[in-house]
């Protein structure tokens, strides 16, 4: 993986909780495509074509054996952690950057409002509480008294109040999902026809409130983000004119625990320790964000970096332990990987096809086997860090070509003479789009295997990046493309592209109707319930064929304690107390 | 030769305002486009950036548009780096230039004394020696030899640093910042020099041994003059006139970076930046650097003719 930039998914607990979390797993994994988690590539799993079933130790984490094989570098830095990113560009501001990487960065500088636990449910960090109105469309947020930004100037009310108004700007480009979630006002104020949202309500300094109009139990999440101070960052706004804020990308004015000390361009960025940090200050007083773009191999074998992520190839795992000052954090980021289908087709609006072309591709062959481990069938919208994962009446659909054959013949397909099956004279081809890397190579290696032994005429293209796949897909010509979802956040992340179209010519009104039940109540114990049914139902419909999670070691230079990273959020919430030994 | 100069002019602008057209639809055509690659945005808010960014415009209108801001030197913003086009140039091509310029120095050295000295000899052992080498640095390619010095020199010897300019975190400034970048960059131009030595060197012995052969240099001969004086003298200033045709190529190499080196080394230059721009379809900052690079073109172009003139009486323009 390699260009684009992360971008994740749905939404997004404040961009910036998952484009940390994202950026740094992909930022690690060296070439790592920073286009998030497009498609299904591993980092530098890129080797394994050869199968080693026996490679499923990931779950383990490695402690550091012998730390006389630390490197003098990483020995002599006893009051800096350095971390390895792919190519930050230098826009800290939160909601504004275009780059994953520098949500990585901004991450640490503002802290949001609120972060979530393992499991992706929401929990107070700045704000100290939050709750919802009975008709559960209006939150409101309770911001700490002495709450300040990095330069002292007190934190309030009013700044939350701006932060989620500037983003309704009419000229906002950046990817932010709040001026999509329909706060009441909000449309007008994007038209010029208010001057301030109607929906977001400051009660007292310590108080906001924002009224949507319909219930959505994923906005919390994206309301839960970054804070931008007013004094700072909207001292030159005028409606429609944001131009201003470039200027203020590399003097960023957060709250986070580290401040901006200095952005060295393609090299590092350095952070120091912000000593007004609601948390406290951190325990390490200088964090560096390195620019790794390659390999990062070679800069944590000579200590020149403390942290990094590998794919959990047993190639790597060796490695690691090989190497004795390393520990690791295994780490399931929260994305699927999907073959998308292209129900237009007519081939492909059958179910039965739909789960023949499942039951007859093997898949663990091909993303846990060839991936030396460092993968894990994926079979419903999502992954299994969250909240909603289940495998409860959930069908595993275990490679079965036999039973792919028998749904064919059921479904009227019929084997031709050259052996490839026809029905009302098409013939069955799958046209397969994917994206050049050497997970591709593997997929189409082994699918064309496994879907000529069920009759399946496989042709498949591959495209040289990834924009150039996404354009393809938006034509049209296509019978099954690889993809993989952004971080998500909320369970709703995994299910909108059935929803909205984006998997072409899909409509299910029960997934619809479903979906919407799961967002109409903020309840987490009756949302798992409903998703367990929405879960069933598309398990067995496949409007795409699911294919895997990844799974990934964060390794870090065992003279660092108390390291904890989020699959959520990354580094953000837990930095400030990593310590040096 | 005012007046060539005037024609030549004329002409560049017109091979530039063709090009930058060129440059430009080509760069619109390749499938995908800054906003296609983020998969977290909804089809309405996808049309709407591309409204805001103006790529639902037609082609030509965009050039336009580019067109009368570049003259007036405004090449716009990154997209994906929100930073002026001007200002990321200014910040990572001098890294790549000092590369570029450092081991082009070295190349060319080792060329010039390798390339006569085997001409002179040609086909003893010396020369033999030096083709086969020569040979072997042309034929392996820059990444892995890139790798395997990292490998020896950095992570198993601990002698120089596996990457970047400087020491990460590093405060040093004056003398000892230059310590540090020269240990940084030791790696990277060793491999360039290695990689651009050979095919020059060829160039340099294949004109020297023509010009060896050539009347004058046995008249010199004949008249007594020192033998080094007659190859350094007399027969490497004549071999040495083609070569000034290279040094207008070599003008854009110097400061359009090396993708491969600067990715293997986490060299902070241009060239990276331009490969991932590619990537994201960045453009303002890809038609910027493009232009770029085609100016240095056909500057080097003509400044090579106008050497030639000045170095060659024999050249009329």
């Amino acid at each position: 993986m390699k260009k684009g930039f992360v971008i994740l998914s749905g939404m997004v607990l404040a961009s910036s909780l998952a484009l940390a979390a994202c950026g740094s797993d992909e930022a690690a994994q060296n070439a790592a495509a920073p286009s998030g988690a497009e498609s299904v590539s591993s980092g530098d799993a890129g080797s394994g074509a050869e199968a080693q079933p026996a490679a499923q130790t990931t779950a383990d984490a490695i402690q550091a054996s012998d730390m006389s094989k630390l490197p003098s570098v990483a020995q002599q830095r006893t009051d800096t952690i350095i971390v390895g990113l792919t190519d930050p560009s230098g826009a800290f501001t939160p909601y504004f950057h275009q780059s994953g990487y520098d949500g990585n960065v901004s991450s640490l500088l503002y802290q949001s409002l609120l972060t979530v636990d393992d499991q992706g449910l929401p929990v107070g960090n700045l704000a100290e509480s939050y709750e919802v109105s009975d008709d559960e469309k209006t939150y409101t947020f309770h911001l700490p008294k002495d709450a300040v930004f990095s330069d002292g100037s007190p934190l309030t009310a009013e700044d939350v109040a701006f932060t989620w108004t500037i983003l309704h700007d009419k000229a906002y480009d950046g990817d932010s999902q709040i001026p999509e979630l329909g706060i009441v006002g909000g449309a007008d104020y994007k038209a010029g026809k208010a001057d301030s949202v109607s929906g977001i309500k400051v009660i007292d300094p310590q108080t906001v409130s924002v009224t949507l109009e319909n219930v959505d139990a994923s906005a919390i999440l994206q309301l839960g983000g970054d804070v931008l101070s007013k004094a700072y960052y909207g001292k030159d706004y005028k409606f429609g004119e944001l131009e201003y804020i470039k200027k203020l990308h590399e003097n960023p004015l957060g709250n986070g625990p580290y401040k901006l000390e200095k952005f060295i361009p393609g090299q590092e960025v350095r952070m120091i320790a912000n000593d007004k940090y609601a948390k406290g200050k951190p325990a390490t007083e200088h964090f560096i964000y390195k620019t790794s773009e390659g390999d990062a191999w070679q800069f944590v074998e000579t200590g020149e970096i403390d942290y990094s992520s590998f794919a959990a190839t047993q190639e790597n795992l060796d490695k690691i332990k090989g190497l004795g000052f390393l520990s690791t954090v295994p780490y399931t980021p929260s994305t699927y990987g999907y073959l998308t289908l292209n129900h237009e087709h007519k081939q492909l609006q059958d179910k039965a096809v739909r789960q023949a072309l499942t039951y007859g591709l093997d898949r663990q062959s091909i993303y846990v086997d060839a991936n030396q481990g460092a993968g894990e069938v994926a079979n419903i919208p999502t992954s299994p860090i969250s909240w909603s994962y289940t495998t409860e009446n959930i069908n595993p659909y275990a490679y079965d070509p036999d039973k792919a054959n028998q749904l064919l013949d059921e479904a009227g397909w019929v084997a031709g003479s050259d052996g490839i099956r026809e029905k009302d004279g098409q013939k069955l081809t799958i046209h397969y789009l994917g994206r050049k890397s050497p997970d591709t190579d593997v997929f189409i290696a082994l699918a064309e295997e496994n879907y000529k032994a069920i009759g399946v005429d496989f042709q498949p293209e591959v495209l040289a990046d990834f924009n150039a796949l996404v354009s393809k897909v938006e034509g049209g010509d296509y019978d099954m493309a690889a993809f993989s979802t952004a971080m998500m956040t909320d369970p709703s992340e995994g299910i909108t592209q059935f929803i909205d179209g984006e998997v072409l010519g899909y409509d299910n009104p029960e997934v619809t109707k479903l979906n919407k039940e799961a967002l109409a109540v903020t309840d987490t114990a009756k949302r798992k319930e409903i998703y367990q049914k929405l879960y069933e139902v598309v398990n067995d419909d496949l409007p795409v064929i699911f294919t895997n999670y990844r799974k990934i070691v964060y390794a870090y230079n065992g003279r660092i304690e108390n390291v904890t990273v989020s699959p959520f959020t990354g580094l953000a919430d837990g930095l400030s107390e990593w310590t040096l030994k | 030769m005012g007046a060539y100069l005037s024609k030549r002019l004329s002409y560049i602008m017109i091979i530039l305002a063709a090009a930058s057209l060129m440059i430009f639809c080509l760069y619109a055509m390749t499938p995908g486009d800054f906003i296609s690659s983020n998969i977290k945005l909804s089809a309405e808010r996808k049309a709407e950036l591309r409204e805001i960014y103006g790529l639902n415009r037609p082609v030509l209108e965009r050039y336009w548009t580019w067109l009368t801001h570049a003259l007036r030197g405004d090449l716009g913003y990154s997209l994906a780096q929100q930073r002026p086009v001007l200002a990321l140039f200014n910040t990572y091509i001098w890294n790549s230039f000092l590369l570029a310029v450092v081991s082009t120095f070295f190349t060319w050295v080792i060329a010039v004394i390798v390339g006569v000295v085997a001409a002179y000899r040609q086909y003893s052992w010396f020369d033999t020696l030096v083709m086969i080498v020569i040979f072997g640095a042309m034929s392996i390619p820059s990444f892995f030899i890139g790798l395997f010095l990292i490998k020896i020199f950095a992570v198993d010897l601990h002698l120089l640093p596996p990457g970047g300019i400087t020491t990460t975190g590093s405060n040093a400034v004056g003398w000892a910042h230059v310590q540090e970048v020269i240990k940084h960059m030791t790696l990277p131009v060793a491999v360039m020099t290695l990689l651009g030595t050979g095919s020059l060197t060829r160039y340099f012995r294949s004109n020297m041994i023509d010009v060896i052969r050539q009347d004058y240099i046995r008249t010199a001969r004949a008249k007594g003059v020192k033998e080094s004086k007659v190859l350094f003298g007399h027969a490497l200033r004549n071999a040495m006139l083609p070569a000034i045709t290279l040094v207008g190529f070599e003008l854009p190499a110097l400061f359009g970076g090396s993708l491969i080196i600067e990715k293997i080394f986490n060299w902070p230059g241009i060239g990276q930046l331009y490969i991932q721009s590619f990537g994201q379809r960045d453009y303002p900052l890809l038609m910027g650097f493009t232009m770029l690079i085609a100016i240095l073109t056909v500057i080097g172009t003509l400044l090579s003719d106008v050497l030639y003139r000045i170095a060659d009486p024999r050249v009329k323009l």
